[in-house]
């Protein structure tokens, strides 16, 4: 194994509550001491259910959540930097390495910008090129590898459905040409039908474009078909990682067992045994 | 079919809206026995949770029913026609009595100012003749027997003071406490973490085997209808394309818009299996196609066949099991 | 329709801006078409007023042979025959025995005709007087004088909506007044719109504590009582004002007035807009808070804008109308629509000159049409209205 992209070292996310009158402040601790490798060329999955952390701690990797504690270090071979503590033009640059792909395709997208000109906003955004000519040229060929018909360039997001807006998002995250994505449950919100495909665009893009990504998702059996490492976030904090195969075929923690457990089979004739989760004290 | 409950018959469901009449669903046929689960499977825009709506006509003021539409409703001995009922008086026997509703978000059905007790009270004085006393001693035993714990205490509690599960739970719990003979359950798990909705399909299963009741079962996953339903209908932009005992959909599926469905679907049995997407986007509900409505999706269709300008029939492919396919095109068996 | 054309229709609406959508929805508005019609004539009848109104609405253009006298509607036809050009009967001012007033008679045996683009009062275009208390702040310039008007008469008067007591001509004061109180609304609503722009700017886009404190003394403004304000206002304004000095009075007080409503939506706007998943993918660009405001909020915003201006037009028309026909604001010789509902209020007028009313259906129409235009952009400006999950 290569050294890792991202290295995540008990990293917490904090968020004060407000507090007492006497005593301590309360916090709420979204993310609490939190360490993961994520190793180059990766498709690394992020598993939890609702209010386990997992967004939190995608974010914090991105530095749009605040990282209260531990240290989130990015090394692609050109640049080696600690997330928590990036000045301004640190940041910008790293900006233009680490991208993020949303869950929600209706509201991730201006509906008064053309779909040329979302794509287009973080190479502007960024000064990437040095004109219009170049920029165009830039969104036309992520558009083609995102599959998007060249003539929707003109179009606004309101003539668009579900799995191809998403589409339109992933290529604005991929414009700029990053080396790790964050795909914060880029599929969920998309019908069965539809999904399949996103999934498969985001793996060929993977390959095509030598991308890491960080797939965060609440759906276990999609991040079993995509994802080579998973990791099951609970209450803020990591159950278990391991090699997908690894974790699905003979899962170690009783948390990942309930999870696992809890899905319902296509089969009729195999019922549904959840097994319920009481975290020990 | 002896004794359906409720029996639909080419409902019909158009809302009139700025860019025309759009149809939302088209002719569509199905009957529950007392007991029975019917799950009613369909992505966004396929019209299920129109045609439950429809059960209870509640769908918006600018909803047209279809001409031959019929929808009967058989609760005791009498048969009530649905789509006649016109007067509050009359709509009030289905609406919340013989019929009950749950829906994906519990928080949207428990009114946020009132007690999940004083909400079940007021429902039960509504549709029975029991006194406030009996009321609250039967919500009470309503929501211990969904297995919340501490019912008399729950009971006083405002609905945002219960988590998810919780909330859905006691959403179940009142949507009984009426003893209804048909529960329209419209994706009652899809807001849940798996292992809530895992508990949630258990206890619709007791309840079921406990109450009797005929259940139409609305959800987009065809994992929980497999684990849930007894028979299945597949949906497809207002139209029935596949129905049929449960276990004999998904192993056999005939239609091709059910197969798609099918192999779109991550299994964690088989992690090496490829993801096949179902090819193209589900068109609006403004533009239908003619014909079968799922033949510009369908991989398997040649330029040109019969699938484009007629619609096919339902067409028995075993027995108890249609799809809507035309006769020389049903699959055989091994 | 042909499978070109409609592949056409379709492009042209997926390539439709915000903007574009806007207005084909409006456009479908039948109610709202109509009322934008009609606020369109009122605006041009209030901009043109002095072009189209054939006397000076002042006391210097009062017509002291046709007191209080009937509409005169021009007709093309009497006992004597018929002629291409319409014309009036003669009038004089007889006195009536039995109630001894002074009342207009017509006699049918003169004609007198309608004449086109005849020159009558001189009034002004493109001058600006600012008339502040105290003679050395006073500048102006007088603009150009025109003399023409679109109609008139050969000799007397002509009044198609009759005359007041003093004989000035309703018709020209109506069209003065839509003038005033527009232009009263313009400012006060221009006033209203720049504070709550930089008010509710201010405490949506830092959030915070800076909201909350901003958001305190928005709601100290609101529970300020209007009319004893009013009241106390009026004791305070001098009597030696100027007609437009107390006019300009009275617009700056309703746009002090009138910013909370509006700054409390621009906020809402803001925050809801803020935290958008669209504005945190251009923040992950590594944009700046110039590039989110100027390329995501501000043009988010300008269709909710100009719906808001619309829909708080009216009430700027309505205050000032109020406050003028309470008898806090402006005065009778000013032409007002507010002063011209003062006038209707006497039984007198009530029981023998009722043509005073005609100013009210204007007054109506004006603000019926502005709530219509309002509602109707405020229907087609959210993107989201008819969006089905």
């Amino acid at each position: 194994m290569t050294e890792p992209l991202v290295k995540v070292d008990s990293v917490s996310t904090h968020y004060p509550l407000g507090r007492s009158v006497f005593g301590k402040p309360t916090v709420l601790k979204a993310v609490d001491q939190v360490s993961l490798r994520i190793a180059r060329g990766s498709f690394f999955g992020l598993v939890g259910e609702s209010g386990s952390g997992k967004t939190t701690l995608g974010r914090a990797i991105l530095r749009a959540a605040p990282i209260t504690g531990g240290s989130v270090r990015y090394d692609d071979g050109e640049v080696n930097y600690d997330i928590g503590t990036l000045d301004k033009t640190a940041l910008r640059d790293y900006r233009k390495r680490a991208q993020l792909i949303f869950q929600d395709p209706y509201a991730a997208l201006s509906p008064r910008m053309t779909v040329r000109d979302i794509i287009a906003e973080p190479l502007e955004v960024m000064g990437l090129t040095s004109g219009r000519e170049e920029t165009d040229q830039r969104v036309r060929e992520i558009a083609a590898k995102c599959r998007l018909n060249l003539e929707h360039l003109r179009r606004f997001p309101h003539a668009f459905s579900g799995g191809q807006r998403q589409r339109i998002s992933i290529a604005r995250a991929l414009v700029c040409s990053p080396k790790f994505v964050v795909a914060d449950e880029a599929v969920a919100a998309l019908d069965v039908s539809i999904q399949a495909d996103i999934l498969n665009l985001l793996k060929s893009l993977q390959r095509d474009l030598d991308l890491t990504f960080l797939f965060i998702s609440h759906d276990l059996s999609v991040v079993a078909h995509v994802c080579d490492h998973v990791a099951v976030m609970y209450h803020g904090r990591i159950m278990e990682q391991a090699p997908t195969r690894q974790l699905f075929e003979n899962p170690q923690h009783d948390y990942t067992k309930s999870l696992l457990s809890a899905i319902p089979s296509l089969d009729p004739d195999e019922p549904l045994r959840a097994q319920v989760y009481t975290p020990s004290a | 079919m002896t004794g359906s409950l409720i029996s639909v018959r080419d409902l019909t469901v158009c809302f009139h809206t700025d860019e025309g009449l759009v149809t939302s669903v088209d002719g569509i046929s199905f009957d529950i026995a007392p007991g029975e689960v019917l799950g009613l499977v369909g992505e966004s825009g396929s019209g299920k949770s129109v045609t439950a709506k429809s059960l209870m006509q509640l769908n918006a003021d600018n909803a047209v029913y279809g001409e031959g539409s019929s929808i009967s409703f058989t609760p005791g001995n009498e048969t009530i026609d649905v789509l006649a009922l016109r007067r509050p008086q009359d709509m009030k026997v289905i609406r919340g009595g013989a019929i009950s509703m749950i829906f994906q978000e519990p928080m949207a059905s428990f009114a946020p100012a009132i007690t999940i007790g004083d909400q079940m009270v007021e429902q039960l004085l509504l549709h029975t003749d029991m006194t406030k006393r009996q009321a609250r001693k039967l919500s009470i035993e309503m929501l211990d027997r969904v297995g919340i714990k501490d019912p008399d205490k729950r009971v006083d509690q405002y609905a945002f003071e219960l988590s998810g599960g919780m909330r859905q739970r006691a959403m179940i719990a009142m949507a009984l406490s009426t003893k209804p003979k048909l529960l329209i359950a419209d994706e009652p798990t899809t807001a849940l973490d798996v292992t809530i909705q895992a508990q949630v399909i258990e206890l619709m299963k007791d309840l079921v085997a406990e109450f009797g009741m005929g259940i139409l079962f609305i959800t987009h996953d065809l994992g929980v209808i497999a684990q849930t339903a007894d028979r299945v209908s597949v949906m497809y932009l207002g139209r029935i394309l596949e129905s049929g005992p449960v276990r004999d959909v998904i192993r056999h599926p005939a239609h091709a818009y059910t197969q798609g469905l099918i192999n779109a679907l991550p299994k964690l049995d088989d992690l090496d299996a490829p993801l096949t997407p179902i090819p193209g986007d589900i068109p609006s509900p403004l533009e239908r196609p003619n014909g079968c409505v799922f033949h510009p999706r369908n991989p398997k269709l040649k330029p040109g066949s019969r699938y484009e300008t007629e619609v096919p029939p339902m067409t028995e492919v075993a027995p108890g099991h249609f799809a809507a396919l035309f006769p020389e095109d049903v699959p055989a068996r091994p | 329709m042909t499978a070109v054309a409609d592949q056409k229709r379709k492009e042209a609406y997926f390539t439709a801006s915000q903007s574009q959508l806007i207005w084909a929805r409006f456009r479908k508005n039948r109610s709202a078409m109509i009322a934008g019609a009609l606020l369109f004539v009122m605006v041009l009848l209030g901009l043109f007023a002095p072009f189209l109104s054939p006397y000076d609405p002042t006391i210097a253009g009062a017509d002291k042979d046709y007191r209080n006298g009937a509409p005169q509607i021009p007709m093309f036809c009497d006992h004597n025959g018929c002629s291409w050009t319409p014309f009036l009967h003669g009038v004089k001012m007889e006195l009536d025995m039995s109630t001894l007033r002074r009342n207009p008679v017509v006699d049918i045996e003169t004609r007198r005709y309608v004449t086109l683009l005849p020159e009558g009062w001189e009034y002004r275009v493109g001058g600006l007087r600012v008339d502040l208390p105290g003679e050395s702040f006073d500048f102006g310039w007088r603009g150009i004088a025109f003399t023409t008007h679109l109609f008139g008469i050969e000799e007397g008067g002509i009044h198609i909506f009759g005359t007041d007591s003093t004989g000035k001509d309703i018709f020209s004061r109506t069209l003065h007044a839509i003038y005033t109180s527009l232009a009263v609304g313009t400012i006060g609503v221009f006033i209203a719109f720049v504070l709550a722009l930089i008010i509710g700017g201010i405490s949506g886009y830092y959030g915070g504590w800076i909201d909350g404190f901003v958001q305190m003394i928005t709601d100290a403004v609101r529970t300020i009582p209007v009319i004893p304000l009013f009241m106390a206002l009026a004791a305070f304004i001098p009597d030696e004002w100027s007609s437009e000095t107390r006019f300009f009075f009275i617009s700056i007080i309703l746009g002090l007035i009138g910013w909370p409503t509006l700054a409390r939506r621009v906020r809402t706007h803001l925050l809801t807009e803020r935290t958008q998943d669209y504005v945190l993918a251009a923040q992950l660009c590594g944009a700046s808070s110039g590039h989110v405001i100027r390329r995501h909020l501000l043009p988010s915003f300008t269709s909710y804008i100009i719906v808001d201006l619309v829909i708080s037009f009216p009430y700027m028309v309505l205050s000032e109308t109020a406050l003028s026909f309470i008898g806090l604001g402006l005065k009778d010789p000013v032409n007002s629509l507010g002063v011209m509902l003062q006038n209707v209020t006497k039984a007198d007028v009530l029981l023998n000159y009722q043509w005073y009313f005609i100013p009210v259906i204007f007054f109506i129409l004006l603000v019926l049409s502005f709530v219509f235009v309002g509602d109707g952009l405020r229907d087609a400006a959210d993107p989201y209205s008819d969006r089905k999950s």
